[in-house]
């Protein structure tokens, strides 16, 4: 069964720290960029991420991530060169397309931006073990119901995706058209999720009963199997992502006063 | 009002919202397949508000959004995540107000939760995006209404209503069909209304 998870074991540094302080480099990246404003501060933030990856190894599983919103980024730049409603200086023009300064500028923003936060959360995605991220959660106080929802999300889904796929040649053997025109593809939907809908429904049955016997519902502290604990340098990198946030408001304030 | 709202927390309903997630991310893929224009990808938060009511749905919608943010590594879809919550509310409120019981009145439901959608998602595109949806046919419609001079908002606007309305319509056409098919064994499960009877 295939994981869904993007998770690489490698035994990284990266892997080894505490998965909250992962947690915070993506907020400080977040944060720390939209408060000052200007591209500096998402081009900083840009290299930090592709410098964390890097010596994570993982920047390679990283492009995958980010093909996806380039298309994105690129229909963003073509509506907002040529129609933003601010444009006013021509930058340049292909064939008959005139594209603009400001519309250009703006799209440039919008792309950094949405790049800044895709490359500091694939900093945590890939180098965080969903299983611990859950137990961490459920240590500092989340309920172990939403623990269950999430870890038995990433079982339920590839298997799933493994009746889909019998549904899927099971139908295709009956002579069901998959591909061809809108209408055929559309009308292919139905016969195609109706029966694992269905049965996956069907199941959550059983599986209440089988959680139900072994206790699910009782409200006694539970122990851990894995012990995770902070280590000295995630205090480090938390303080220091603290300040960088509490730096960049003063920043702000100052300037606005100014 | 309270009876609205009222949410059973026992195991069964702890299950379903898994399963949810699990169709909710089926519909997407299939949808991505068969090469169709829709996402699709809100069946199980449909089908989980109106088994286990508007909480179970607003659970569902934003646990969704954050596993795929976990999974696709696309942390763009976790701000979305208010979108689904406000989906699984309206749907819940609906189905408890007894709007899912005929094709009908499903259909009244889908339009309104549409309308929810475009509400929610309309300011998170034009932050996020600069109003564009990613859908193709929408921001063709976007690129219009801009060369055209209209504010960001509206054409962003007009973008989600063109994209979203039909999305739930047949989102919730197939949960409606979905939930018709199921044992009524299985859908008794989840009353939040049901007595336990004594015999002591």
């Amino acid at each position: 069964m295939k994981s869904i998870s993007l998770y690489v074991d490698n035994g990284t540094y990266l892997t080894k720290l505490h998965p909250y302080t992962k947690l915070l480099y993506v907020m400080t990246a977040i944060a720390v960029s939209v408060i000052i404003g200007n591209i500096w501060g998402f081009v900083i933030f840009i290299g930090l991420s592709l410098l964390a990856l890097t010596s994570g190894k993982v920047l390679k599983k990283t492009f995958p991530l980010i093909t996806f919103s380039f298309t994105i980024i690129l229909v963003i730049f073509i509506i907002h060169g040529m129609f933003y409603h601010e444009n006013e200086n021509v930058l340049f023009q292909i064939w008959k397309l005139t594209f603009y300064k400001e519309g250009v500028l703006y799209a440039t923003k919008i792309g950094l931006n949405v790049l800044n936060m895709l490359l500091a959360f694939a900093v945590f995605v890939l180098t965080t073990k969903p299983d611990i991220l859950v137990e961490e959660m459920e240590k500092s106080g989340f309920s172990p119901k939403f623990g269950y929802v999430v870890s038995s999300v990433f079982q339920i889904i590839p298997e799933m995706t493994g009746t889909m796929n019998t549904i899927m040649d099971a139908q295709k053997s009956r002579g069901m058209e998959t591909e061809g025109n809108l209408m055929t593809r559309a009308k292919a939907f139905l016969p195609l999720i109706s029966p694992v809908v269905m049965s996956s429904l069907i199941n959550t049955r059983e599986r209440a009963i089988a959680l139900e016997v072994r206790g699910f519902g009782v409200k006694r502290k539970k122990t851990y199997l894995r012990e995770f604990k902070k280590q000295k340098q995630d205090w480090i990198l938390m303080v220091v992502f603290l300040m960088a946030i509490l730096a960049s408001a003063v920043w702000k304030v100052i300037v606005c006063l100014l | 009002m309270n009876k609205l709202f009222k949410t059973k927390l026992d195991a069964a309903c702890i299950v379903l919202i898994p399963v949810c997630i699990g169709i909710n991310y089926l519909g997407k893929l299939f949808a991505s397949v068969l090469k169709l224009p829709l996402w699709l990808d809100g069946i199980g938060t449909c089908i989980g508000a109106t088994l286990g009511g508007p909480i179970i749905g607003a659970i569902v919608g934003a646990a969704n959004n954050i596993i795929y943010g976990l999974t696709t590594g696309d942390n763009i879809t976790l701000i979305y995540a208010l979108t689904s919550v406000g989906i699984g509310l309206a749907v819940g409120i609906m189905a408890r107000l007894g709007f899912m019981e005929t094709f009908l009145k499903a259909l009244i439901t889908s339009v309104v939760v549409g309308l929810v959608a475009v509400v929610i998602s309309t300011p998170l595109n034009v932050l996020f995006w600069g109003g564009t949806t990613g859908n193709v046919w929408g921001d063709a419609l976007f690129a219009a209404t801009q060369s055209a001079g209209m504010p960001v908002f509206l054409g962003s606007l007009l973008d989600e209503v063109v994209v979203d309305v039909p999305d739930k319509i047949i989102t919730l056409t197939i949960a409606f069909l979905v939930l018709k098919g199921l044992p009524t064994k299985l859908i008794s499960m989840y009353n939040a209304d049901e007595k336990i009877e004594s015999l002591d």
